[in-house]
């Protein structure tokens, strides 16, 4: 009899970040003193502790020695002597087991991690049994809801929602979907109202600094590259609206010691009917930063380049004019494309060698080192929850009262985001490894360029307009990441390929 | 007087019994698998308690149980008896009278005989009833085969060996999945996680504080409602009724043996599960035999020993206090002429039984009828109980020996870990609550609970201590007793009985030592075996 996923909680060290990693804030300690908190499982002790998730991911891993079987069996003990279990009538008498366990909020929390990572478990490995995950789906239906209770009940809704369409879409092996598993459940955002997304970008940017950490550092670093260049032409994989633009416009038309105001070209590319609409067509988003450019004295022009229908990228497609300084731009953390299909990626960054770019900027989101999490599905999958709920505290902590506008913005960007992670893991677990793209780089010969102290401090200055728990930390010399507390969560970093002489910084053995 | 035999064979078998194809689709119209014949109130006054022949014979031959509210199952027949015309009643009802030809059986529900006035006709009625019936049966609940569908093994087996491997936190880990999963209400995988659950904490926490059983166990219901599970579950399945079946067809069989030699008493020493019920229609058998005088019946009952932990004993040998059936088993007994004495061992362990206790004669044909009781035995050296029992038996001369018993591996912790024991108790429980389950069509009732309880304390106890027939035909001989095989009759009784039941059931005969083996869905669940000295 094999167990499952040999999944050892002990080896989970979710807390290790701020220890394991040389992070430039330290002030956030005081904030993760649950570090400290005493690993005793406690049935009901989970009381009190609004960062829920940490505290049960905590009580998960905690020292096996200590476990309080005792304790366990005396807190359920009324349940089983009593005539109808109170816990375990999940058909009958669903209504009952709702009111009797909201009691606590992070008991049903810990109960929540407890029932994903059995449905992931379930999953995949060598017992997998569709029945199970079939029986915990419902189960967990049952007690969360995208749209109500606590920050778990709505993370786990979420990833329910993700694992169904797992489910289902593993019932049909040869069905490839080839852009990220973007099925039925995943696609909401196509049907919200455009206003809707506008409201929930709007609500992002001004909750959290995710959006500006990127567009800022990538920004700042095309400035620093293009500083005594008269032309410059950015090649931009995803622009969406192109606000990050805006901004880079301004600083151009501005700069006071170079040489006169360069011309910018950019190129974005342009997908079939496989990408989000609800913001705007790339056509609309080109005659806007025309007529942002023209305002401000910017010379400008904007062109588009067709991705092929399979999404990848052929460099041949775009016009060159010689003599311009070429950036590569490719965002992938959210609000952009939830869930862009890993090949298309890589289409395009290899592509992009070929064209000699003096900068390629990339920002993504971070996920733990698989083997940290004991590899495998399950392993991403727990980290995944754990980054994601990272994000959903960081979005309380930034609107703390304003639940409404809460739910939306977890509707629109991360509730996608996480349908695209599962499916990109699971994907990941039937076809081979998966490694984060600043790996890839290095695998594919770029190499890295140094972040600049004041880009860093840019950064830093960023994060102050926000909640405390959010901080930057440099990894190696050409990546900076923004994290929530001792969560890493999204990064930024800046590569180069040079044909002749392939730069290896030698500083620069990227391990993400 | 309703004569309960039924023999039929299957249409694709070449018949002995061709003649009473019509006793075949009177049981399917009759149907005792189908739930609404308990449950519906209406169908039961009309049918049941209107004073027709039917309900007066099938009232008088149950009125042991003393109960108007219960309802008998004229096909909760215990017992194979010789294969006889069904002409054993005179009286009909008028209606059925004018539009039965004359082969009819008088037995059949007015309401079928008006549909059905043509053989033919009704015959195929039948027959789609009853593939309408199997099926449904084998859709329910995931009645089917694979092993996909049992998802609760799927979380219970995994923390009984992560409990092996002291890997703490993977056992929280399911036991928490199981928590949120466990049901004492829903389908089988439920409830097997339900009872599983409950098992894995008392095992974990035995050193300091104990879990209770389930709330449901016969012990401690009450005698009524326990009265009423005995008989609906006999009904719906043959887990017990089958061993009851092939044992009195089995006396029978010694009996008419033993008749040769003159003897006037025939004393059953009665070591089982089976709390009164197995006996009205030996007894009832016994009346109507044909070959020699009417015996003196003696039956020693020897009841389970009650312990403090109640969980701990053999599941279902444990009845309620105030369960009265010897004085109802003699009311009975006495309406049909049988001389019956009963004597109730009370406070005696197995293991301390002496044949004084017992207080048998030569004159006497003993024969001893055990069930699902000596598998609580130890079996390990230096304290084989359980050969020592068996020594015990063959002292007592006994014509015959019956020996019933689960039929399944050893789950005790010498035989292998934790882990091992644990999946084999498992196993069991899922055969007993998949097959009850499907025997009560998924529905809910307190009857259902009572079983499903009480069968839970095999998954409680420490000491069930299985075997595999294998092992008991072998502890058997080592003693001095040899195989008889089972007669023809006792065969075909045991398979017609199953036909009666979900269409998972099935009976297999033991090449070797001819034992009679009951299966669920191709897995073994019991034996039955019969033993004579040497």
């Amino acid at each position: 009899m094999a167990m499952a996923m040999e999944v050892d909680f002990s080896d989970f060290d979710f807390s290790g970040y701020s220890t394991t990693s040389t992070t430039t804030t330290t002030e956030d300690d005081v904030t993760c003193n649950w570090n400290d908190s005493s690993p005793v499982i406690d049935w009901d002790v989970f009381s009190g502790d609004t960062d829920g998730f940490r505290g049960l991911i905590e009580s998960m891993m905690s020292d096996p020695d200590e476990l309080d079987i005792d304790h366990m069996v005396r807190g359920d003990h009324h349940e089983y002597s009593s005539d109808s279990l109170s816990f375990g009538e999940p058909i009958q008498n669903h209504d009952s087991v709702t009111t009797s366990n909201t009691s606590s909020d992070d008991s049903n929390g810990l109960r929540l991690v407890h029932l994903l990572m059995a449905a992931a478990e379930a999953l995949t490995g060598a017992n997998k049994s569709r029945e199970l995950v079939k029986v915990i789906l419902v189960r967990l239906k049952e007690l969360v809801s995208p749209t109500n209770g606590t920050n778990m009940e709505r993370l786990a809704a979420y990833f329910t929602e993700a694992l169904q369409s797992l489910l289902e879409g593993a019932g049909h092996v040869h069905s490839k979907q080839h852009h990220g598993g973007t099925h039925h459940s995943i696609s909401g955002t196509q049907n919200l109202h455009p206003t809707d997304v506008l409201a929930a970008f709007q609500l992002l940017q001004d909750m959290s600094p995710y959006v500006k950490f990127g567009h800022f550092t990538a920004n700042q670093a095309i400035l620093e590259a293009v500083k005594h260049d008269r032309r410059v032409h950015i090649i931009d994989y995803d622009i969406m609206e192109g606000i990050q633009w805006a901004s880079l416009m301004q600083a151009l038309v501005s700069r006071k010691d170079g040489p006169p105001t360069p011309h910018l070209r950019i190129t974005a590319l342009a997908r079939g009917n496989t990408g989000r609409k609800s913001i705007g067509t790339v056509q609309e988003t080109g005659r806007r930063l025309i007529a942002f450019a023209a305002s401000i004295g910017l010379p400008f022009s904007f062109h588009q380049c067709r991705l092929d229908p399979d999404e990848s990228f052929r460099p041949s497609n775009l016009k060159l004019v010689k003599g311009e300084a070429l950036i590569i731009n490719c965002m992938l953390h959210f609000p952009h494309f939830s869930c862009r299909a890993p090949n298309s990626v890589a289409s395009f960054l290899s592509g992009a060698k070929s064209l000699n770019p003096k900068l390629v900027t990339l920002v993504e989101e971070e996920m733990g080192a698989s083997d940290e999490y004991g590899g495998g599905f399950v392993g991403r999958f727990m980290d995944s929850l754990h980054h994601y709920s990272a994000v959903f505290d960081s979005l309380e902590a930034g609107f703390p009262l304003q639940n409404r506008a809460r739910a939306l913005v977890e509707k629109v960007f991360l509730g996608p985001r996480i349908a695209g992670r599962l499916a990109g893991i699971y994907r990941t677990e039937l076809e081979g490894e998966e490694c984060c793209w600043g790996d890839w780089m290095v695998g594919a010969g770029y190499g890295g360029v140094g972040i600049s102290f004041f880009n860093h401090c840019q950064s830093k200055l960023l994060l102050g307009l926000f909640n405390d728990g959010y901080r930057v930390e440099e990894l190696h010399n050409n990546k900076i990441v923004l994290g929530w507390k001792s969560r890493r969560l999204i990064s930024a970093s800046l590569w180069s390929y040079h044909q002749t002489s392939p730069l290896t910084s030698s500083d620069s053995d990227v391990s993400c | 007087m309703i004569t309960p035999m039924t023999i039929h064979e299957e249409h694709d078998e070449p018949s002995l019994y061709d003649h009473n194809d019509h006793i075949l689709d009177w049981l399917e119209d009759t149907v005792p698998f189908l739930p609404s014949f308990f449950d519906d109130p209406s169908y039961t006054t009309t049918s049941i308690t209107n004073p027709t022949a039917i309900v007066s014979d099938i009232t008088e031959e149950f009125q042991w149980w003393d109960d108007q509210d219960l309802i008998i199952d004229p096909n909760l027949n215990l017992i194979n008896p010789t294969p006889t015309t069904p002409t054993t009643t005179t009286t009909t009802t008028t209606t059925t009278a004018n539009l039965l030809p004359p082969s009819q059986p008088k037995k059949r529900k007015p309401a079928d005989v008006n549909l059905e006035v043509n053989n033919q006709r009704r015959r195929s009625v039948g027959l789609t009833k009853k593939s309408t019936v199997k099926s449904a049966g084998n859709n329910y609940n995931n009645c089917n085969n694979s092993k996909e569908g049992r998802w609760a093994e799927q979380l219970l087996l995994p923390c009984g060996v992560a409990i092996s491997a002291g890997n703490l936190t993977r056992v929280q880990h399911l036991l928490y999945v199981l928590h949120e999963l466990a049901s004492s209400s829903g389908d089988a995988n439920h409830r097997l996680a339900n009872y599983g659950l409950r098992a894995l904490i008392h095992h974990l926490s035995s050193s300091t504080t104990t879990v209770g059983p389930a709330s449901s166990i016969f012990a401690s219901t009450e005698p009524r409602l326990f009265q009423r599970s005995l008989l609906k579950f006999y009904e719906v399945s043959p887990w017990f009724t089958f061993a009851n079946t092939i044992s009195n067809s089995s006396i029978l069989q010694v009996l008419a043996q033993a008749s040769k030699s003159s003897s006037k008493t025939l004393h059953i020493l009665d070591i089982g599960v089976s709390h009164g019920i197995q006996w009205p229609t030996l007894l009832e058998a016994l009346s109507r035999r044909s070959s020699g005088p009417t015996p003196l019946v003696r039956i020693t009952v020897v009841n389970s020993w009650i312990s403090d932990h109640s969980y701990t004993v053999s599941p279902f040998s444990i009845g309620p206090p105030g369960d009265d059936y010897t004085t109802r088993l003699r009311r009975f007994a006495k309406s049909i002429n049988i001389d019956l004495e009963i004597q109730q061992l009370n406070t005696h362990p197995l293991q301390t039984l002496t044949p004084e206790m017992i207080n048998t004669s030569p004159s006497e044909t003993l024969v001893v009828c055990t069930q699902f009781r000596l598998h609580n035995l130890n079996h390990n050296t230096p304290n084989d109980e359980r050969t020592e029992f068996l020594q015990f038996l063959a002292k007592l001369k006994p014509s015959a020996v019956i020996l019933s018993e689960n039929d399944a591996a050893c789950s005790c912790t010498q035989c292998g870990n934790f882990s091992i024991g644990f999946t084999r108790k498992v196993e069991y429980l899922w055969r007993f609550l998949e097959s009850t389950s499907c025997a009560f069509k998924g529905r809910d009732c307190e009857e259902r609970k009572v079983f499903e309880g009480e069968a839970s304390k095999a998954i409680m106890s420490e000491i069930e201590m299985n075997d595999g027939r294998e092992k008991w035909c072998e502890k058997m001989r080592q003693v001095g007793f040899v195989s008889e095989g089972f007669g023809e009759d006792v065969i075909d009784g045991g398979k017609s009985l199953l036909r009666k039941y979900d269409s998972n059931w099935e009976m297999k005969v033991d090449e070797k030592d001819g034992c009679a083996c009951l299966l669920w869905k191709g897995e073994r669940v019991s034996f039955c075996s019969l033993w004579k000295l040497n």
